[in-house]
């Protein structure tokens, strides 16, 4: 026996989750060829229909761009700090693709260890995640090649898997997945799946041997040659976290802001001397690499990278994890 | 909630202008419990604010047997130092800390200790010669090396003249040549060069050198003709950091984050790690 729910339903659920109160993310079409998640107005507004990748990731609602961590007042020469301690509102992200769910236990450990991230806690606490297996992919996604599959639960507090003619079987994980979906769906004996994943197009072990014995070589060169240092793929990444620490002057209200960073900026590195350990576009594209394939795996057991092919997929230039690491891998 | 990025509220209670652009800085907690129930190992180092401009991340270049503040040293270079510049006693800046791992002064006990640092290098240096002077009977032979550019560049000049005084302490000054002034007295040369003309003998010594690159290169073919170990030269690296607290992703030398497993690490622990530093 499985649960289902038909897309009125869900779309139903979401309106309802909107009108108490809840913040709901989903994807949506924001432009004729340009799909985001993004806060909700609607049920309707949710995006379920058709393959299309958003073209960012469902860690902008638990690590936004841009977060305030503490005001703060001058008076003269003394300081008065001032910190935002209300709750944080409940939050559901549904229709989220198996790649970004699989990211939020990767962030947690980032922010969790040794020292704790309350900011992403609390946020990470307050939501529920629902994701939406896939029924395609394009040629871009790598999610097999980095141990994952277009139906991974990784992440995902409630997973829903498409039946056609507007149903999906839902199955929840957490019990913060029942708490929304119980009482809602009906029982069938239809059970849904995932389309196979796309081809298995590289060896992560391999590509981890590679970069932790060819720090220096010319193929990191060749390799970025092109890269113009946006940071796109960074920013569009679900697992990349690289964060600055800044002040917001007085016309913001004078507070010390946490905004996203991204290890393919010149500045990020450089030293106040002007010395840079990373002073070429080719040394942050190493990095790049290194740190999803070497340095966080030897720290957390596990790859820094879900294989959603966003990296790819906005790149003005045409690179991306996916051409490094299978060019690594077969020369 | 528990905010790790929240800083304590420092005040400054004393300035001292060591250089044309170099400036130490005293701090005392305001919240009087935390001053109580501070304490740092000497090698760690703060995340220093000026609020409207930002942080910066120095070495806490006081010994931590001063319970009643701390200090921090730096160069005028950027946008946050620029501001530190302006602040005047009495003023309150921000501070987290401490972080990272500090030196072993525990490990070191009973070694003779040489200390070699270049230019604005003499702060976390100078934390740890005052941390083993005050505990004098733990530690063998004190040498230290300290170059600049230039006399003005010299910073703690008036301490390196006390701890001269003390027993069992070499203190060797020097600047670039060209850097001497007509009365200069201490020595002319690079510190590498300095260092081995000084023909120190120190048996199975902890080196702690700090500096430029291209310094501590020197310096590693001289230590190694002396028969140091690698695993006794120490270094604290200065890599770029935001938050300290190993996140903000910056930092790294290989698998290492500098703010958590560093800033100091051994030359042998370095040879193991790819050159991003």
């Amino acid at each position: 026996m499985s649960e289902i729910i038909s897309q009125s339903v869900l779309r139903g659920l979401a309106a309802e989750w909107i009108a108490g109160g809840k913040s709901v993310a989903g994807p949506a079409r924001v432009k004729p060829d340009l799909v985001l998640y993004r806060t909700l107005r609607s049920g309707d507004d949710l995006l379920l229909e058709g393959f299309q990748r958003p073209s960012n990731s469902i860690k902008d609602f638990l690590f936004p761009k841009a977060e305030k961590l503490y005001g703060y007042k001058i008076h003269g020469n003394s300081i008065e700090l001032i910190e935002n301690d209300s709750p944080e509102p409940a939050q559901v992200i549904i229709a989220a693709r198996p790649c970004d769910a699989a990211a939020l236990p990767i962030l947690d450990h980032v922010f969790n260890w040794d020292f704790h991230d309350e900011f992403y806690n609390r946020r990470r606490a307050a939501t529920t995640v629902v994701t939406l297996a896939c029924s395609a992919h394009d040629e871009n996604c790598f999610c097999t090649s980095v141990g994952l599959d277009p139906g991974s639960e990784r992440g995902s507090d409630a997973i829903l898997f498409a039946l056609g003619s507007g149903q999906y079987e839902v199955r929840c994980a957490t019990e913060k997945g029942h708490a929304l979906f119980d009482g809602k769906t009906e029982k069938s004996e239809r059970t849904g799946k995932a389309i196979a994943g796309p081809e298995k197009r590289f060896d992560a072990k391999a590509v981890r041997a590679f970069v932790t014995t060819h720090f220096e070589d010319p193929f990191w060169n060749e390799h970025a040659l092109t890269c113009i240092g946006c940071g796109t793929c960074a920013f569009s990444c679900p697992a990349c976290h690289c964060f600055d620490i800044v002040d917001a002057g007085p016309a913001a209200g004078n507070a010390r802001v946490k905004t996203w960073d991204s290890c393919q900026f010149s500045t990020f590195t450089a030293h106040a001397s002007g010395h840079n350990p990373r002073p070429v576009q080719a040394t942050r594209q190493r990095q790049r690499i290194l740190h999803k394939f070497a340095i966080y795996p030897e720290k957390f057991g596990e790859i820094l990278c879900t294989g959603c092919g966003n990296c790819a997929r906005n790149c003005p230039v045409g690179l991306g994890v996916l051409s490094v690491a299978t060019e690594i891998n077969h020369g | 909630m528990d905010n790790v990025y929240k800083p304590d509220l420092m005040e400054v209670t004393r300035i001292r202008q060591e250089t044309p652009d170099v400036k130490s800085v005293s701090l005392r907690f305001l919240d009087s419990e935390r001053a109580r129930n501070f304490s740092f190992r000497v090698g760690q180092f703060g995340i220093f604010s000026a609020f409207g401009y930002g942080e910066s991340t120095f070495n806490i270049c006081s010994s931590s047997n001063w319970k009643d503040h701390i200090e921090f040293c730096f160069r005028k270079v950027g946008r946050v130092t620029e501001a530190l510049w302006k602040i005047e006693e009495k003023d309150v800046v921000g501070f987290r800390g401490p972080y990272g791992n500090g030196y072993p002064m525990e490990a070191w006990k009973g070694r003779d200790l040489i200390f070699l640092g270049g230019g604005i290098a003499m702060p976390p240096i100078r934390c740890a010669v005052w941390y083993a002077l005050e505990n004098r009977a733990d530690y063998g032979e004190i040498t230290v090396v300290y170059g600049a550019r230039t006399v003005a560049d010299l910073v703690f000049l008036d301490e390196l003249d006390e701890w001269s005084k003390a027993e069992r302490v070499r203190i060797i000054r020097c600047v670039d040549p060209g850097g001497e002034t007509p009365d200069w007295k201490g020595e002319i040369g690079f510190v590498p060069h300095v260092f081995e003309r000084a023909q120190v003998a120190a048996k199975d010594p902890v080196v702690l050198v700090i500096g430029p690159p291209i310094m501590i290169k020197n310096t590693l073919p001289i230590l190694d003709k002396m028969g140091v170990k690698p695993a006794s030269v120490y270094t604290s690296i200065e890599n770029r950091m935001k938050c300290g607290i190993g996140k903000c992703g910056r930092c790294n030398v290989g698998p290492i984050y500098v703010c958590k497993e560093g800033p100091v690490l051994t030359m042998e622990q370095l040879q193991g790690l790819p050159a991003d530093y």
